[in-house]
């Protein structure tokens, strides 16, 4: 009682937020029953009929289903771990920089790629890798004498070419979260470390990276939270026929099977299976840093 | 302890909230039931309600998927614009809208699905394009037989226009029972043709191609000895894509796989009357070894594989492209920016080259675009009549000194000089709006057959009369008449999709998986990554994955069709 | 000092070339789209426009200017925007505070938190959030584009992480003057975490101003859609194979320019927002300036 004495503006606090999540949240997670339903729009959530785990069948007794979850792992696996480490090393860099002005004007120009939609993007991709005078494969073969490269047509290469195209077009946005961490460290850490006599690359390691790793780690965790998600602009705008082996992801398939057909019970289940997977996986990160570094990221 | 009191009432909140969303769609369900209870029995006092106005007016409700290039003047909206004060003035039809969807990303189809899960009040009418939607709403039930509608209340135009081709009632007709009325488009609208670039074939100075051996040589030509003097790499001389598919508008291979006797990725007639899948016929294999061979030797784009519509129309317009496969309309969209680009650059329309039976083939295109579906127990369905059979007559049939016989409003789709002359369509003051997309069904009336007849008439030199005529020939590219001709002269080499009907079942859980493995295969044959035997094991794979029993289903729907 | 050493001086030297670098791998694909914005349709629709506007022209801004839902489209966003990441970072502001506590002091932190994350995760979908929208009467309705989206939990989870930055002995100095958790939250924390907060109000504005699908799926009317959505109008990838077609229609799209331009206007403000809050980025300014 005395405890709850002292919280209750704690309480109170977090009141509002919930009530939010809770209608516009909580509440519609009632349409998660579509997942096991043949829901038809007419017949409304209550009235569609039951179909159990046959939504979930679709997804898995594909003869590509196997193909395809693994490639959107992979793909997704990659640029969590990329646009986490990218943007990570870009601010340490930039760390480094002492013009002020120099400092904002990169900031700045980095970030600008993030607006842009990968529909326009696409397009300039399409141009620039382009085995038939692109600008990237014209540079290779005159400086280095390297055949073209079928960065968008071959299966050896289009999933690097994703994940690269993606972490160039995010590190900038990406950075600004690093950035404000730093901005966090307190001054007096780094004169007294100067007065010791530390190097800079010991003061970066020793009071930069830590004041950046607790961040890094909540934005790794939360961003599990889109393991199944690949990336959905991004990869239908650049796939083809000649890289569905590795580039045809869970997102692309829901789109062609369930959205354009307006399948509404077969896109819930699939989207129940992705927030399951992610689910886990945040749980089993959480668990960790709360072992390993007896850190709560949440 | 109060903030656990706090919880269970929030919590019981939500509870409720939940129980009244289910509540809230079943009785909004036995409303309508109840309601129409009592419209039958106004309906059935009203027998010979039909009028050609109505006074009182009459109110038809709509809701709209506004396409998004459509633009407004005079601070319109979809809503209450020049159509409707017209249908409400002339006709004493009042078209109100329940609500309106700019139609990008598919918004249209969610948001008509959203309104019927959330139990909220359909239109009275609505003309939807989409198939899949058409189909979710014929099954809802909560739409009625409008082919007994059509038999009614329709005037002889509508019906003549409608008979043209008898298989526009196919995709809506269920048990016997014609659920919607299919809205009519212009023939040959998507059937294409080769556009090539004549001052190419003048220079080197050689004969329009009439067969594959013919066109081989003229690729040939245009690539190694180029008349505007282009380096061999920079050439493509037949300009074609295969991103989504090989059965397209614009950029489309297809012909060369007509040129063998099939067209793929639609259902076709075979020798024994049934339908068939056209990519799994064997002359498949000769139009992948040919697209083979023309990829080896450079004659198509070395990425057409990644390659979407648009993405071939962009050498065409750079003038780097000898040939570009598209509709009979590209005079006017996108070719003629290619002289802004090089200045000598003439394009002609040419019919498509024969194989080595002396076959061709094309896809056709279908006489309708979508589908007008009428809501059960309405008050005046046949005010909708009342409202197509004038655009039938007046619009679709305009006669010279019609009421439309320049155009629908002036001010907005035409508009005339101070010499009651007709202005090209970007003179219009204020700019031009297309007011036929105003209209409760889109495009108002189309007559199928009429805008190649109008073409075909300017292209023997006849003096434009009719509406039709004076507006293709106003507005319209400069080779449209003529490419109309090239393209009537090859009519019977259409192959039309013959399966219209709805989705079967077996197309829902295997149909993309199909389409997966064969584009992947066609275009790894094409770039060489597996030989022309891979083929014959698609052919398997796709019969045993679920391809025989699609066909089985398809069949059955066009036997049930032909009785 | 450090920054004396030829190593430091040879590492700044390749710092100052590398970021100048990349700056410029960023920066050129913008150069390139703004040319096309301002190339003539004919130019953008033969892919002959390079990093200048070939055969120049304003068509493209005119078209997307001169419609007149445009101007009220900027105004709806901005009212979006403002009133949107208001309370967005007021929510977070307030709820952020009690979950940064250890579990020692407030014991439902652990509930609370997972109620929060599992919301990131797991969703109802379209259909029944759409009939609570219906049911709470926002069809059609501004508020529509602010409540839904009112707590942002990553946001709300990062500003956590920021808050346990603080260093104890400033919270417990306020607690010791008897200061309660509102007081301390608002005079404490509130100055420290300006930069956070900055930082937040970014992620905030620029997902605002972006968001455009809840405009065109609960507006029922363009005339009161805000800009993103209004600007995703006018980008038009268009499907003709399904579509009737009308030759002169076709003749008037000229997809490439509009869609360029409309990039250019619909980021413009976001870009301009940015420099304005980099000055909180400072370092450790306001750290230093409450321990003083």
């Amino acid at each position: 009682m005395n405890h709850f004495k002292r919280n209750w503006p704690l309480h109170v606090m977090i009141l509002p937020s919930l009530l939010f999540l809770i209608i516009f949240n909580y509440l519609p997670m009632a349409g998660i029953v579509m997942a096991f339903q043949n829901f038809k729009p007419w017949l409304g959530l209550a009235h569609s009929e039951w179909v159990g785990l046959e939504n979930f069948r679709t997804l898995f007794e594909r003869q590509d289903s196997v193909e395809v979850i693994w490639n959107t792992l992979i793909i997704s696996a990659l640029k969590i771990v990329l646009n986490l480490v990218a943007p990570f090393t870009f601010a340490l860099f930039l760390n480094e920089v002492r013009k002020a002005f120099f400092k904002r004007f990169v900031q700045t120009l980095v970030y600008l790629p993030h607006f842009l939609s990968w529909v326009i993007l696409g397009g300039i991709l399409l141009d620039v890798l382009s085995t038939d005078g692109g600008f990237l494969n014209q540079i290779l073969s005159s400086w280095f004498g390297i055949e073209p490269i079928f960065f968008l047509g071959d299966n050896n290469w289009f999933r690097f070419t994703v994940i690269v195209s993606d972490v160039w077009k995010e590190f900038g946005f990406g950075t600004i979260v690093f950035l404000a961490a730093l901005s966090n460290v307190n001054p007096s850490l780094y004169e007294a470390a100067e007065v010791d006599g530390a190097s800079r690359w010991k003061q970066t390691i020793h009071i930069t990276l830590p004041s950046m790793l607790p961040i890094a780690v909540v934005v790794g965790t939360l961003a599990l939270g889109n393991i199944l998600n690949a990336g959905f602009d991004q990869i239908f705008n650049l796939y083809n026929p000649l890289v569905y082996q590795k580039g045809d992801i869970i997102d692309t398939f829901v789109y062609r099977t369930a959205i354009l057909n307006g399948e509404m019970g077969l896109g819930a289940a699939i989207g129940l299976f992705k927030s399951i997977i992610s689910m886990v996986l945040i749980i089993i990160s959480y668990r960790l840093a709360y072992k390993l570094a007896n850190y709560r990221i949440f | 302890m109060k903030a656990y009191t706090k919880k269970a009432l929030t919590l019981a909140c939500s509870l409720v909230l939940i129980s009244t969303i289910f509540t809230g769609c079943s009785s909004s369900k036995e409303e309508t039931t109840s309601d129409s209870g009592k419209v039958t029995s106004d309906t059935s006092k009203n027998e010979n309600a039909y009028k050609d106005k109505y006074d009182p007016p009459v109110t038809l409700t709509t809701v709209w998927g506004v396409d998004p290039e459509l633009k407004f003047k005079n601070e319109e909206t979809i809503e209450n614009n020049v159509a409707t004060k017209w249908a409400k003035d002339t006709l004493g039809v009042d078209i109100k809208s329940l609500w309106s969807v700019t139609d990008t990303n598919n918004a249209f189809a969610t948001k008509l699905r959203l309104a019927m899960s959330s139990g909220q009040e359909m239109p009275d009418v609505v003309t939807i394009g989409d198939a899949n939607l058409a189909q979710d709403l014929i099954n809802s039930g909560m739409f009625q037989d409008a082919g007994a509608l059509f038999d009614k209340y329709a005037s002889e135009e509508w019906k003549k226009a409608m008979a043209q081709d008898p298989n526009v009632w196919n995709p809506y007709t269920v048990d016997g029972k014609r659920m919607g009325i299919p809205v009519l488009d212009y023939a040959y609208n998507h059937d294409y043709l080769l556009w090539i670039r004549q001052d190419w074939l003048d220079k080197l100075g050689l004969a329009t191609p009439k067969t594959m051996d013919e066109l081989e040589t003229i690729m040939d030509a245009f690539k190694n000895k180029n008349p505007d003097g282009l380096k061999p790499d920079e050439v493509i001389p037949l300009s074609i894509g295969f991103k989504t598919t090989m059965n397209t508008w614009m950029g489309d291979p297809s012909w060369v796989f007509g040129a063998y006797g099939t067209i793929p990725q639609q259902w076709n007639k075979s020798a024994d009357g049934k339908l068939e899948y056209g990519s799994i016929n064997p002359a498949m294999k000769q139009g992948l070894q040919k697209l083979t061979e023309w990829f080896n030797k450079g004659y198509i784009p070395k990425e057409a594989a990644l390659w979407d519509e648009n993405k071939t129309s962009e050498p065409a317009v750079a003038g780097k492209a000898g040939i570009l496969p598209g509709p009979y309309w590209m005079s006017g969209w996108p070719l003629v920016d290619t002289v802004k680009n090089v200045k000598t650059a003439v394009w002609k329309p040419i019919a498509l080259p024969t194989g080595p039976d002396g076959k061709a083939g094309r896809h056709g295109t279908l006489f309708t675009n979508g589908v007008t579906l009428i809501k059960k127990d309405i008050e005046h369905p046949e005010a909708l009549f009342t409202y197509q059979n004038y655009m039938f007559k007046n619009l679709a049939n305009s006669q010279p000194g019609g009421v439309f016989d320049n155009g629908l409003f002036k001010g907005y789709d035409y508009d005339m000089d101070a010499n009651g002359k007709a202005l090209r369509y970007d003179d219009i003051p204020g700019g031009y709006v297309n007011s036929l997309r105003y209209l409760l069904v889109r495009d108002g009336a189309r007559d199928p057959g009429a805008q190649m007849k109008a073409l075909l008439n300017l292209a023997d030199g006849k003096e434009a009369t009719t509406r039709l005529e004076k507006e293709v020939k106003l507005n319209y590219g400069l080779q449209t008449p003529a490419a109309a001709k090239v393209l009537m002269s090859q009519e019977g080499i259409a192959y039309p999709n013959m399966y219209t009907g709805p989705t079967t079942s077996t197309m829902k859980s295997k149909m993309d998986y199909l389409n997966k493995i064969e584009n992947q295969t066609f275009n790894e044959i094409i770039y060489g990554k597996q030989s022309i035997e891979a083929f014959d094991k698609f052919v398997e794979t796709w019969k045993s994955s679920g391809g025989e029993q699609v066909t089985t289903e398809v069949n059955d729907w066009y036997s049930k069709l032909s009785k | 000092m450090y920054h004396k050493t030829t190593g430091y001086r040879i590492f700044s030297i390749f710092n100052t070339v590398m970021l100048l670098g990349l700056s410029l791998l960023c920066i050129v694909p913008l150069l390139h789209v703004l040319a096309v914005s301002f190339s003539s349709k004919s130019a953008a629709d033969a892919n002959i426009v390079g990093l200048w506007p070939v055969h120049f022209s304003l068509e493209a801004y005119k078209k997307t200017i001169d419609n007149p839902v445009f101007l009220h489209s900027i105004w709806v966003s901005v009212k979006r925007t403002v009133l949107g990441s208001v309370l967005t970072l007021l929510l977070a502001f307030l709820a952020a505070y009690p979950l940064s506590k250890e579990t020692s002091i407030f014991k439902s932190r652990n509930i609370y938190s997972w109620i929060f994350v599992f919301t990131m995760v797991f969703s109802g979908g379209l259909v029944p959030f759409y009939i609570v929208i219906q049911k709470l009467h926002l069809i059609n309705s501004f508020w529509v584009l602010v409540l839904p989206g009112a707590v942002n939990v990553y946001l709300t989870i990062l500003l956590m992480n920021f808050f346990r930055g603080i260093p104890k002995e400033l919270e417990e100095a306020a607690f010791i003057d008897g200061a309660g958790h509102f007081r301390t939250l608002f005079s404490i924390f509130l100055p420290v975490s300006l930069p956070a907060i900055a930082t937040l109000t970014l992620f905030s504005v620029v997902f605002h101003w972006n968001s455009w699908f809840d405009g065109l799926l609960y507006l029922n009317n363009s005339k009161s859609f805000p800009l993103a959505t209004f600007l995703q109008t006018v980008i038009v990838q268009k499907d003709m194979s399904s579509m009737s077609i009308d030759p002169k229609e076709v003749a008037l799209l000229s997809q490439k320019t509009v869609n360029a331009a409309q990039i250019f206007i619909g980021a413009l403000p976001v870009l301009v927002v940015y420099p304005f809050l980099q000055k909180y980025f400072v370092k450790g300014l306001v750290v230093g300036a409450v321990k003083e």
